[in-house]
Parts: C-alpha cells; sequence; structure tokens
C-alpha cells in the first residue's frame, strides 16, 4: 500500500488531528531552554491548539532537542514505541541533524533519522521560538496534506531502523543498576 | 596560603619527607608526592581538617607515560583547597583505594577504571558507571581518537553540492 493512500475518514481525522496536537519534549540537550518561552505566554504555543504531555501514551508528537548520547537514545526509542500512532517526529537543533558541535564525539549520534522516522528538522544552533512555531505549522500542514508519515515508515522498515539501532547501540534493551 | 593551610602542611611533613609544594593563589594548593606517601598524607590532611574529598579525577600524560592521580580535598574551615597529586606508571595502571577514608570515592574509582582503565586495588565495585556496552580504549585516553570511533559507529549525513543555489547566490539572486 501506498504510504500517502488515505481514505476520506482518515483525511478528516488528519485535520482534526492537526488541531490538537500533544506534544512530548524529550530534552535532551541545551534546545530544552527554548520551550519555556515558546510555551508561556510570550510566544503561547498554545493558540495553535498544542500542549505539553508528561507522558508517551497520551502524546502526538516527540520532540527531541538537541544532542542525543547512545544511552538516551535507548530510551528515546523506548518512548518512541510506547507511543500510540499516529506519531510525529520533530528534531530540533543541528546536533540533531549531523552531529552539531558534538560530530565527533564518542557517546553521541550524528543523524537522529537512522534510529527513527524524523518527519521535520529544525536547523540551527539554537533555533529561536519563532523558528519553532513556524516549524509546528508547517507540522500542521504536513499532517493536514498526509505528508507527515514517518509512522507508517517505522512501521514498514522496521528491519532497517532496528538494523541501524542494533549498529550503533549493540542492544537496544535498556539495563538499569539500580532496579535489577 | 592560610594560616590553617600552612599548619597542615607542617604537620605533613612529619609524615612525609620530601614533597614539593606549589602554590596556585592564597587559598589552593597543589603538591605532588610520590606514589606510596599518598595514602598516610590522605588520611593526616583529612583529621587535620580537610576532610571533604571534592574530585578524585585523573590526567592523562601520554608523552611521560604517566597517570596523573588528583585528589582535590576542600577544608570547610577555611574554605581552602589542598590538591594531592601523585603519578602513576600507565603502562599496567594500578592504585590502592580511598573507600575506607571517604565511601564517596567508590563512585570517582569506578568513573576513573572506566575512562582511563585505571584500577584501583580495594575497590571490587568495577562496573561501568556511565558508558554501555563500551568496545573499545577506555574513552578519555589519549591514545583513543573520538573521531575514528564516531566514524565507526555513528554514520554521518552525506550533503551533495548544490550548484545551481550557489550560482545563484553569487550572481545576488538569494541573499547567501
Amino acid at each position: 500500500m501506498n504510504t500517502n493512500e488515505r481514505g476520506i475518514w482518515e483525511k478528516i481525522a488528519d485535520q482534526l488531528r492537526s488541531r490538537s496536537l500533544w506534544m512530548l519534549h524529550y530534552c535532551t540537550g541545551c534546545g530544552a531552554i527554548e520551550l519555556p518561552p515558546s510555551m508561556t505566554s510570550r510566544f503561547d504555543m498554545e493558540r495553535f491548539g498544542m500542549g505539553p504531555m508528561a507522558t508517551p501514551r497520551q502524546a502526538d508528537i516527540l520532540f527531541i532537542t538537541g544532542y542525543l548520547s547512545t544511552k538516551t537514545l535507548r530510551r528515546v526509542i523506548y518512548t518512541y514505541e510506547l507511543m500510540p500512532e499516529p506519531k510525529y517526529v520533530i528534531g530540533f537543533g543541528s546536533c540533531t541533524l549531523n552531529g552539531g558541535i558534538y560530530y565527533d564525539s564518542y557517546a553521541t549520534i550524528n543523524k537522529l533519522e537512522n534510529y527513527i522516522p524524523v518527519d521535520l528538522y529544525i536547523a540551527g544552533c539554537m533555533p529561536r521560538p519563532e523558528a519553532l512555531l513556524n516549524a509546528f505549522n508547517e507540522l500542521m500542514r504536513m499532517i493536514r496534506n498526509g505528508e507527515a508519515n514517518g509512522w507508517r515508515k517505522y512501521k514498514e522498515n522496521y528491519e532497517w531502523y532496528k538494523q541501524n539501532q542494533l549498529r550503533t547501540l549493540g542492544e537496544v534493551f535498556v539495563h538499569d543498576e539500580f532496579h535489577e | 596560603m592560610t594560616n590553617f593551610m600552612s599548619n597542615a602542611l607542617e604537620k605533613l611533613n612529619n609524615v612525609v619527607k620530601k614533597f614539593e609544594v606549589t602554590e596556585i593563589d592564597e587559598r589552593e594548593v597543589k603538591i605532588d608526592l610520590k606514589p606510596e606517601s599518598v595514602l598516610p598524607a590522605l588520611s593526616l590532611l583529612k583529621s587535620e581538617g580537610y576532610y571533604h574529598l571534592s574530585l578524585l579525577s585523573a590526567v592523562d600524560w601520554i608523552d611521560e607515560g604517566k597517570f596523573e592521580l588528583v585528589y582535590i580535598l576542600y577544608s570547610w574551615n577555611d574554605g581552602g583547597k589542598i590538591i594531592v597529586s601523585t603519578k602513576i606508571s600507565r603502562k599496567n595502571p594500578e592504585f590502592v583505594t580511598v573507600k575506607h577514608l571517604w565511601p564517596v570515592a567508590r563512585y570517582y574509582e569506578r568513573e576513573l577504571f572506566e575512562f582511563f582503565g585505571i584500577k584501583f586495588e580495594g575497590n571490587d565495585d568495577m562496573k561501568p558507571l556511565f558508558l554501555e556496552n563500551w568496545d573499545d580504549l577506555p574513552p578519555l585516553r589519549k591514545d583513543f581518537d573520538p573521531l575514528e570511533y564516531s566514524k565507526k559507529k555513528f554514520p554521518d549525513r552525506e550533503y551533495q553540492k548544490d550548484v545551481i543555489h550557489e550560482a545563484k547566490i553569487i550572481r545576488g539572486d538569494i541573499n547567501g
């Protein structure tokens, strides 16, 4: 099945989805500091119908700010797989794009879309809240037009994603010293 | 150097025969010791008021073939710091634990084992602390190449040159 094919009900659902998005922000890096101004009164994200969400089970957007170490990437993959479909991923900052200033680090990944499908990137170090809101509007447009298909790609190319994850991480399972 | 600090160093002179003192600033002093006199010196300084172990860290002097161990002791009486440093061989890096003096040293020593490969005799808890599934040299050693490791493990984004876009910038159509 073509990933872009949608029934009439899906089209209507996408219109509605794009107007009520809950965002799980996985603040791994310094980009997290751009979120408080975007959420609070000055830039006021909620006028677009978006709000922060605390758990992956109720979230639509996984918002990844900044660099990801191999250790946090495991948790991100867990979080992404816990989210119900449809789910969208935004990579924020140049660290998720190409490693940014951590391109030669032994602990941080260089390209996020190898591991989970990214619908939209925001380039910059750091992007301002204006860029963030612009990106949210773009994501809403993509959802309405049925272009934000990352979660379908993940299902179809699951083997490829898993292979990349295993190549970098060795294993995805999270060991916890204090709870085992 | 504060009075409190010079008193402590005078007493240290009775225990350890020869050591070098470098004054970094008014409240900070570095002393270089031989490996065998580190433990007596540390326990004496602990009883002299320097009972807070701020940091235990290491420096890799690859040209000398030595690891420098750095113990930073802090005193809450006058706010002074004494930095106790010693150099151990880089080939077979081993030292003794200070876990019995400061229980927190257990975690510092775990970290040093993970990032430099320095073993601490007497500390049996040497599980990895930060890294998961590490499969190379300890990463903070100078002979470890992080760029090479990053290329091997984390694929880079490949960029293509957009000639038309660049030509437009040169012509002034786009503000590059």
